[in-house]
């Protein structure tokens, strides 16, 4: 792998890393596998493609991609605590409706953003950051966000959030309202999703209508390649993982293409990833939470 | 302090499966009573505790804690008052969580959460002080996951949690009875204590007649959704197991067919 490639994946990577933070966010600590993901992050995508190539200020434009990401969450969390709808179902039925909803905010399949004022050519015109700005903006990006993600899991809200995931009759009989819990987790990662998407639409200077497809998968990859690598003793080296992981994804995607694989598949192998992890039993122990501990030490019901 | 006025609960209603759980129940328990509930399964002794926590609506009647009508209260808005151990030791903690971040939910139990970090330093030294009187060894495991500790030890933590912040009413659902011998007398000695100690109103299931009568200060017993029998500290002196098995079948007009209630 040249140096330009390893440099390249390394930065998607770390953009997409957002994206698994999001996912970490819902798929592990409140135990609810979000669809949304695929939907919020062509939202974010179509959000900031389309005002920056209305010619407004980039960092705003990704600032409202992740506002659009928040409001995605908020309505799959809506669906599912007040009208009952399963997690899955839930998630299915917004990320449907994003795609129209997407579409119509783009206006069209796709916008180019060739030559256009982006965060990364704002950040370029730093100083020493003409050639690695996008490598520096993306890390900076990730370590602010994993930091501020890790801070939030300690405060009060924080530690109910990861109840409401753990133990949901639990916390809310400490008086703790678990619906609400779970549409400010939804909300928040499918936040972190569009944010994401509206990097990555600013790195490849374009957005398309279906790039958010099969998101998810590769975000699950992510975590759980990431969990197994780093481990996940703490909450702290929980984040840690879940971004080493969208790196390390991100390599293996690289690699997989330098062997000569088509890139239309590589969601075949991201969805192959998924399966041989999830199936094989001790690495299973470690992903699975309803396969570990708690139930062997479980004491059963009289 | 505890106030159940002619309470109804009907499972399942309209269905084959209809279910008349509690028919009418009127309780009144003063401040600092300590009662135990005993009564073959299916009596309703779940349904009554969990009607009082707010697991689900009542369909007829009133409950109140102290002066406040909590009828139509949330389960969450409960919490505030109520505080619970079930019988299951998964139940009452968040296995993936440390003990400290446990405590510190059941130390705000009824505030609502805020943005700010959820332990302090000083509350980890008054953990660590409470944690130390369960005689666990706990106090120097703050930062343990719960998954790591056994059942007694889990149950331990839960009943701590439960009365870390002192709530007017403690509902016990047969919190022992997952637990080897050993490590439920020890829990039900933590329970009495914490109880007298903090004179906490008290309603606890049993399975276990020895521990109905020793235990707190009344006794009632229940059958097919109905009160059928309540001994104050008077009657309750003079009462031995035999006694009330058969006060049972006189009352109820059947007999126990209920093995774990003649063999506790």
């Amino acid at each position: 792998m040249s140096w330009q490639v390893f440099s390249g994946t390394f930065e998607q990577g770390l953009m997409y890393a957002i994206m698994v933070l999001g996912v970490y966010l819902t798929f592990r600590v409140l135990d609810y596998a979000d669809l949304t993901v695929d939907g919020s992050f062509t939202l974010g995508a179509a959000i900031a493609a389309r005002l920056i190539f209305a010619g407004q200020n980039p960092w705003l434009a990704s600032g409202l991609a992740f506002v659009g990401g928040l409001v995605a969450g908020a309505f799959t969390g809506l669906l599912h605590t007040k009208f009952k709808i399963t997690p899955l179902l839930s998630g299915i039925l917004t990320m449907t409706a994003l795609y129209s909803v997407n579409l119509r905010i783009m206006g069209r399949p796709n916008i180019p953003l060739l030559r256009m004022r982006t965060i990364f050519t704002d950040f370029g015109k730093l100083p020493f950051m003409d050639q690695y700005g996008v490598l520096v903006l993306s890390l900076i990006s990730v370590l602010i966000l994993g930091h501020l993600l890790y801070l939030f899991m300690e405060t009060e809200i924080g530690v109910a959030l990861r109840a409401t995931g753990d133990n949901e009759m639990m916390i809310r009989s400490q008086g703790v309202n678990t619906d609400l819990m779970k549409i400010l987790g939804l909300s928040i990662s499918n936040g972190l999703v569009a944010f994401s998407g509206s990097y990555v639409a600013q790195n490849n200077q374009f957005a398309d209508a279906s790039m958010g497809i099969g998101m998810i998968i590769a975000g699950l990859a992510s975590v759980i390649i990431g969990e197994v690598l780093v481990g996940t003793s703490s909450v702290r080296r929980t984040i840690l993982a879940v971004i080493v992981g969208a790196i390390v994804y991100r390599v293996i995607i690289a690699l997989v293409l330098q062997l000569g694989l088509a890139a239309t598949d590589l969601k075949l192998v991201t969805a192959i990833i998924v399966i041989i992890a999830l199936t094989t039993p001790d690495i299973k122990k470690k992903i699975d939470p309803r396969s570990g501990t708690r139930d062997k030490k479980g004491v059963t019901h009289a | 302090m505890l106030r159940v006025q002619n309470i109804l609960k009907t499972f399942n209603k309209g269905t084959v499966n209809e279910k008349l759980a509690i028919k009418g129940i009127t309780l009144n328990l003063a401040a600092g009573d300590f009662v135990t509930v005993i009564g073959s399964n299916g009596a309703g002794k779940s349904t009554l505790l969990n009607s009082v926590a707010g697991d689900f609506p009542v369909d007829n009647g009133e409950i109140y804690i102290g002066d406040r009508k909590i009828t139509g209260w949330p389960q969450y808005r409960r919490a505030s008052l109520v505080s619970r151990v079930f019988q299951d030791p998964m139940r009452g903690t968040a296995s993936s969580m440390t003990i400290e971040e446990n405590m510190v939910m059941a130390l705000r139990r009824g505030q609502s959460c805020r943005l700010r970090r959820a332990i302090s330093a000083k509350e980890r030294v008054y953990f660590r002080e409470e944690l130390a009187k369960l005689s666990l060894g706990l106090e120097n495991r703050l930062t343990n996951k719960v998954s790591l500790l056994s059942g007694g030890q889990r149950q331990a933590l839960t009943l701590l949690m439960a009365t870390i912040q002192k709530p007017q009413l403690l509902l016990l659902d047969e919190h022992t009875a997952a637990l080897d011998p050993k490590t439920a007398e020890k829990v039900l000695d933590l329970t009495c204590r914490v109880a007298a100690e903090n004179n906490l109103t008290t309603l606890m299931i049993t399975h276990n007649l020895d521990h109905a009568l020793s235990v707190g200060n009344r006794t009632i017993m229940m059958h097919e959704g109905q009160i059928i029998l309540d001994l104050r500290e008077g009657e309750r002196e003079n009462m031995t197991i035999n006694h009330l098995l058969e006060m049972f079948e006189k009352a109820s007009g059947s007999h126990i067919h209920n093995d774990r209630m003649i063999l506790a």
